[in-house]
């Protein structure tokens, strides 16, 4: 095992960072897949390449908070049309490089039943929207270079 | 009247830590097994959002706040509409006294995380009992 510690500065001043928020809707299956989406982007597929916010932390933060989408090219992911992570970014932050809707990218015919212990469906569902999110960090880190 | 209300289980969701994770559990284990008659939930990001529909179920329902941390999110964000959250906990403080009890991750909590998710779920499930009984909540009991 490669036992080098990590300088976390050095790493953050390698990479630019995309921010990603979450509209994590605890009400709708498609918010979860938003949450675990966004999750599996910032763990997994892009770690060093994006961050992210609470998005409540909008109304119950400073103005810290409120300075991030002005700090990072951010996409936002929504579950529904109502589009809350997009409206409150721009409501309360500055304007969004990217908007996704989970509804999007939900097939003809796939049912979503689950709010928590999302079943492999669902799961396929969030993979696919990850990747989207993915494809959309590596362009705006390209666009950034250029 | 107020025994038609239904009581309003608002998690933080917090995305950057595992007891956002905690939060967001224990309101599904509520609502979906222990009080799924008398409670539900709304969208957190639809109150920031400033969604009318949500704002409106938020006022005329009992509300029961679960924060992951000192920020109070989900506390805050009712509270900007002029409504006090009938009780508020934060899940630092029950994850404090039950240090056995440790979510492992973002994704997966794990089983001990599960059994902190069973804790807080019993307690408030029996606040939704009282205060669709219109019995009286101690503020004081936000300790929490």
């Amino acid at each position: 095992m490669d036992n080098k510690i990590i300088d976390k500065t050095e790493i953050e001043n390698k990479h630019k960072k995309v921010g990603i928020v979450s509209c994590s809707g605890e009400n709708l299956p498609e918010g979860s897949i938003s949450r675990l989406a966004t999750l599996e982007v910032l763990l997994k597929q892009k770690p060093f390449n994006t961050t992210t916010i609470c998005l409540p932390l909008y109304v119950a933060g400073g103005e810290g908070d409120r300075m991030f989408a002005k700090n990072y090219p951010t996409i936002t992911v929504d579950g529904c049309e109502k589009l809350c992570a997009k409206k409150a970014t721009e409501k309360f932050s500055g304007k969004v490089t990217h908007s996704i809707n989970v509804k999007d990218f939900i097939k003809e015919g796939e049912n979503l039943t689950n709010r928590r212990n999302l079943n492999d469906k669902e799961k396929e569902i969030a993979k696919r929207v990850a990747d989207e999110i993915e494809k959309n960090v590596d362009k705006i880190l390209k666009e950034g270079q250029d | 009247m107020s025994r038609d209300k239904k009581v309003i289980v608002i998690p933080c969701s917090g995305i950057g830590k595992p007891i956002g994770t905690v939060s967001r559990e224990t309101t599904h284990e509520i609502i979906e097994n222990l009080a799924k008659d008398k409670a539900e939930t709304v969208c957190l990001a639809a109150l920031t959002s400033g969604d009318e529909e949500t704002i409106e179920k938020v006022k005329n329902n009992y509300v029961i706040t679960l924060d992951g941390c000192a920020k109070h999110c989900a506390q805050k964000n009712v509270e900007q509409y002029g409504k006090t959250p009938d009780k508020n906990y934060m899940i630092l403080k029950f994850a404090a006294a039950n240090p056995d009890k440790k979510p492992q991750g973002l994704i997966d909590i794990g089983n001990s995380g599960k059994a902190l998710v069973d804790t807080i779920s019993d307690k408030i499930a029996k606040d939704v009992e009282d205060l669709t009984k219109n019995k009286k909540v101690t503020e004081k009991e936000n300790n929490h």
